[in-house]
């Protein structure tokens, strides 16, 4: 009896759990099939299965966009931007939950206050700053721009979490004479390693998918990321679903793939994080 | 009540007690973030203001206008409507977020937890459209939402609900619903794996203790489980919220830079933007007094927020 | 949330405090070298092919000067320019908007005033010149690459097939959308998700009823308003066509439309000339003709008018540093030789006088056009303030045609809109 009512609870679990996976995924099959079918065919049929495994949209779309290149510029000025940002926030999150000094609430609240603040609305000044600094169309513009907006989360997280972590190890580092540069590294650090993650993780699809700064910002073709690279991709083939949709697929898969290899990374490190 | 969480004593805790530290190391450890934080986020936030009480023509400051372009921003036809309307649909934009994505990120996080087997391909699954630009996102789904060429009405149609089938977009009722199913689709994997962490946090002998006692299961959630998850939830309310009113992407990708079928969408983030890129030559003037106006709203907002958030934290 | 109230309060204050104020400032240009190489802003990335081409012809007879085309999305152009044309990394030479959209740019003394660096535009007519002066000098700006023409583009084929002729009345018009639909074919393809289409369409299907050029005269006088009968009557003309439109066309977006017109799905396409083009490569075998719309009964005109307007402008960016060579490319644009290379590349009407399209289509668009012209009154008239007549109609016409405000309502949105700024002529 019980037994049964627990295959039916799995049965019922499961049913839910594919449903919501076919809403999670569904649009981006219909993209993935589309991509091998002609322009013509999606026009007249919008649902349904490619005549013959046609790669002719692949080729357009990679011999058009220089996907590779955004891909680069965006590698590049995502994991510098991630990493500048959470090593900053690491060290004066470090500062503000464990060192008493004058000023110290203030500088903290002046730090989490960005939480609030919608960065978008400074890109005209921005703009202007960028110019006479001559970060125009520079990818350490982005880079530094980027990891100063991740700053207000990155400290937010890091020191809610610091706050949970007993200072006994560190106590006992400085007793032994260590000072304050090495007690960071060699055990704050790596006691910090699970909100590093979090941070981390939170950091890098919106920066990834930023396109509002490199719209404005850049201004070669060779130094675009991805979002924008694609937005020009979409105006050139707005038209031709097909080509569109292979060149989604080709922006896309690099990504899912590193996610998928990384979630079991990932949920270990929002666990800690988030057990605190 | 006495949650079941090991509290370590508050001295341990707080971690304060390492008195005197040189100032040297303090500006060391501090003085990266701060410059870097400071000259790219507080810096142009104060310019913006400063901008804002000129008159500029294009890109020149033109006069000293003080509080002008305040009033200029607020009185002009048809802004001056078009702003509380946008404020309007960011929270509505939020509540819906809230009552969607954080209730459905629940569950999903609740039914996986309970079954692992195949978690780690539903958890990739479910986050997948998060690795998606929101502009990309925005248009896939408009494409797959259009009434003449999108998937989506044809497979209506083909399983015979004809009347559901709408111009979804193009419609100022279900404009912004599809907004915030679209915005919740993408993000679903945010409230998920958090909670998913905070649940996976939570010792199982707490709920186990409950069904000794003879709780339902869900009656042991809501009892035990539930108001564990409170910091979580406190978390993604946060992020929900700079979400809110940081959206701008995805809405143009959707509704254009006019926010959709009669401004069904406009939100502020949008209204900024047609003032700063599409307005007239006083554009910077009048974009920069209304950046610091969304700045003081969303400053304010937050305020309230958090004391809201921090009353429901100690009360457990 | 950790922050205590009075913490945030007083960061806010911090906040406001940091104040440094640093103004828009640029470089100083380069001195010249041998070897200039002229970037040339665009909107049309469709027309790189096209304009590599045509800039050779300058090229090959300029040795030492190279132009490049470098073309943005449509939609993110008029932000890209503003910003770009503020330093010295920005183009050279940039397509301009024509009317409302350029005087930004003109106040911002972002680009160089052309009357006396380019002899040639004396030769341009007056009102096409207008597109690119600034409201605030009357000075010239850019040189004149384009008129736009504004008709109904329709598939031959198909009108053929149900032995149809362009119509020479509104009621033989509405007939033969009626026998097409009938047929289950979508007569019009029109947009309205894509605002900046439907004032469009409402000068193709509206014109005739309020007047044109008769009436916008009345309007810069001030004796003419949108709100008055005449103007809000040619929106609920415009209107009454939507039971030819798509199957729920408040969903329809301005690439559906094409993709309904091209398909053969649709029979006809309201639109301007340069969609002939696009169509043309989409598909090849699609066998094109253009008629305008006839004055339906109780219209103010009594011929079939022909909506028009000059798309855009060449100008030659302030802060370039290779100033005096943009000039001279910009002088050559003006020429009959880039009006004739432009007309054949591009497949449209160009704006240099005296040069005729091959393209019989473009020439039939030319001569309709020049035959019997009507303003395109939002756009290219009450443009010179806050709000702008066009950004306005964009917004109440999409809230019009979803059907949640009468013509009255939108006439009205666009009047006090306007009514805060525009002066009329005495």
């Amino acid at each position: 009896m019980t037994t049964r009512r627990r295959n039916v609870r799995v049965l019922v679990v499961h049913a839910l759990l594919w449903s919501y996976a076919a809403v999670a995924f569904g649009p981006l099959l219909l993209v993935a099939i589309g991509s091998f079918r002609s322009n013509a065919d999606i026009l007249r049929q919008p649902v349904g299965l490619p005549d013959s495994l046609d790669l002719g949209n692949y080729v357009r779309a990679w011999e058009t966009a220089s996907i590779s290149t955004y891909f680069a510029n965006s590698l590049l000025v995502t994991v510098a931007a991630v990493a500048l940002c959470v090593a900053v926030s690491a060290m004066a999150a470090y500062a503000l939950s464990r060192w008493r000094f004058r000023g110290r609430a203030l500088l903290a609240a002046f730090f989490l206050s960005g939480l609030m603040i919608p960065a978008k609305l400074g890109l005209l000044p921005v703009f202007y700053m960028f110019q006479s600094m001559g970060l125009i169309d520079t990818r350490p513009g982005l880079v530094l721009l980027y990891a100063a907006s991740g700053v207000p989360f990155s400290i937010f997280v890091i020191m809610g979490f610091m706050r949970g972590l007993p200072g006994e190890l560190e106590e006992a580092a400085r007793l032994d004479g260590a000072n304050e540069g090495r007690l960071f590294v060699s055990i704050a650090l790596p006691l910090m390693r699970p909100a590093l993650a979090v941070v981390t993780v939170f950091q890098f699809a919106p920066t990834w998918n930023d396109f509002f700064y490199p719209l404005v910002l850049m201004r070669s073709d060779s130094k675009y990321t991805v979002p924008v690279g694609l937005t020009r991709f979409f105006g050139e083939f707005a038209t031709d679903r097909a080509t569109l949709f292979a060149g989604l697929v080709i922006a896309l898969v690099p990504l899912a793939l590193v996610f998928a290899f990384a979630t079991k990374q990932i949920i270990a490190g929002l666990t800690a994080g988030m057990s605190r | 009540m006495t949650t079941g969480r090991a509290r370590p004593s508050r001295a341990a805790r707080g971690g304060y007690r390492a008195g005197r530290t040189s100032p040297a190391w303090i500006a060391a450890f501090c003085l990266p973030a701060l410059v870097l934080y400071g000259l790219f986020v507080v810096v142009p936030l104060g310019t913006a203001f400063y901008y804002g009480l000129f008159r500029w023509e294009g890109i020149r400051p033109a006069e000293f206008a003080g509080l002008g372009n305040y009033g200029e921003v607020l009185t002009r036809y048809p802004l001056n409507e078009e702003i509380p309307a946008a404020l309007w649909h960011n929270v509505l934009f939020f509540a819906g977020t809230m009552a969607v994505q954080n209730t459905v990120g629940l569950g999903l996080a609740v039914l996986l937890y309970r079954n692992p087997r195949g978690k780690r391909f539903f958890q990739t699954v479910f986050s997948l459209p998060y690795l998606i630009s929101p502009l990309i996102v925005g248009y896939i789904w408009s494409l797959l939402l259009s009434p003449t060429f999108g998937p989506i009405n044809f497979m209506l149609r083909a399983v015979g609900l004809d009347s559901w089938a709408r111009p979804w977009l193009g419609d100022p009722d279900t404009a912004l619903p599809v907004l915030i199913l679209v915005n919740a689709w993408q993000w679903i994997g945010g409230p998920m794996l958090i909670f998913l962490a905070a649940l996976g946090g939570i010792p199982r002998e707490l709920e186990e203790a409950a069904a000794m006692d003879g709780a339902s299961p869900s009656r042991a959630f809501w009892s035990v489980r539930f108001p564990l998850l409170m910091p979580a939830v406190g978390v993604i309310t946060v992020l929900t919220f700079i979400g809110c009113f940081n959206l701008f992407d995805l809405v143009y990708a959707l509704g254009g830079s006019d926010g959709g079928p009669g401004g069904a969408m406009d939100v502020l983030g949008l209204l900024y933007y047609r003032t700063a890129f599409e307005g007239g030559t006083n554009a910077i003037g009048e974009s920069s007094a209304l950046a610091i106006m969304i700045f003081i709203l969303v400053f304010g907002a937050s305020l309230v927020l958090e004391r809201f958030l921090r009353r429901r934290e100690v009360t457990p | 949330m950790y922050l205590t109230r009075r913490g945030l309060i007083a960061a806010a204050g911090v906040l406001v405090m940091t104040l440094p104020a640093c103004a828009p400032s640029a470089p100083g240009g380069q001195t010249g070298s041998e070897q200039v190489t002229l970037d040339v802003w665009g909107w049309r990335q469709e027309d790189v092919a096209a304009y590599r081409k045509i800039f050779k012809l300058y090229e090959d007879a300029h040795p030492g000067v190279k132009v490049k085309y470098v073309p943005y999305k449509a939609d993110e152009y008029d932000t890209i320019l503003r910003t770009g044309l503020s330093d010295a990394n920005g183009p050279d030479v940039a397509q301009l908007r024509s009317y409302g959209l350029l005087q930004p740019l003109v106040a911002a003394k972002s680009l160089v005033p052309l009357d006396g660096q380019v002899q040639e535009l004396a030769g341009f007519p007056e009102p096409v010149l207008d597109g690119a002066r600034g409201e605030s000098d009357k000075q010239v700006y850019g040189v004149p690459f384009a008129i736009q023409t504004l008709h109904v583009i329709y598939n031959k084929g198909l009108f053929d097939k149900h032995g149809l002729a362009p119509p020479k009345t509104w009621d033989e018009m509405t007939t033969a959308f009626g026998k097409l639909k009938a047929a289950g074919l979508v007569p019009l393809a029109t947009t309205v998700t894509d605002t900046w289409m439907l004032p469009i369409q409402q000068e193709i299907f509206g014109a005739t009823t309020y007047g044109g050029h008769d009436y916008l005269t009345k309007m810069l006088a001030g004796q003419a308003k949108f709100t008055d009968r005449p103007w809000v009557d040619s929106l609920a003309r415009w209107k009454s066509t939507s039971e030819y439109w798509p199957e729920q066309y408040e969903g329809v977006s301005y690439v559906d439309a094409q993709a309904l017109f091209t398909s053969g799905k649709a029979a006809a396409f309201p639109g301007g000339v340069w969609e002939l083009a696009a169509f043309g490569k989409s598909n090849p075998e699609l066998e094109l003709g253009i008629f305008n719309v006839p004055p339906p009964p109780g219209a103010a005109a009594e011929r079939t008018l022909v909506p028009g307007y000059v798309d855009g402008s060449f100008g030659v960016s302030a802060k370039s540093p290779d100033q005096k060579a943009a000039v001279d490319l910009v002088r050559w644009m003006a020429s009959p030789e880039f009006g004739r290379a432009f007309a054949t590349e591009l497949r449209q009407i160009s704006a240099v006088p005296g040069v005729r399209p091959e393209d019989p289509l473009l020439a039939q668009a030319l001569a309709a056009y020049q035959a019997d012209p009507s303003p395109y009154v939002t756009y290219a008239y009450f443009s010179g303030g806050t709000p702008t007549a066009w950004d306005l109609a964009s917004e109440a016409f999409s809230t019009f045609v979803a059907g949640r405000s009468g013509a009255g309502d939108a006439a009205k949105h666009i009047q006090q809109g306007v009514d805060q700024w525009f002066k009329p002529s005495q």
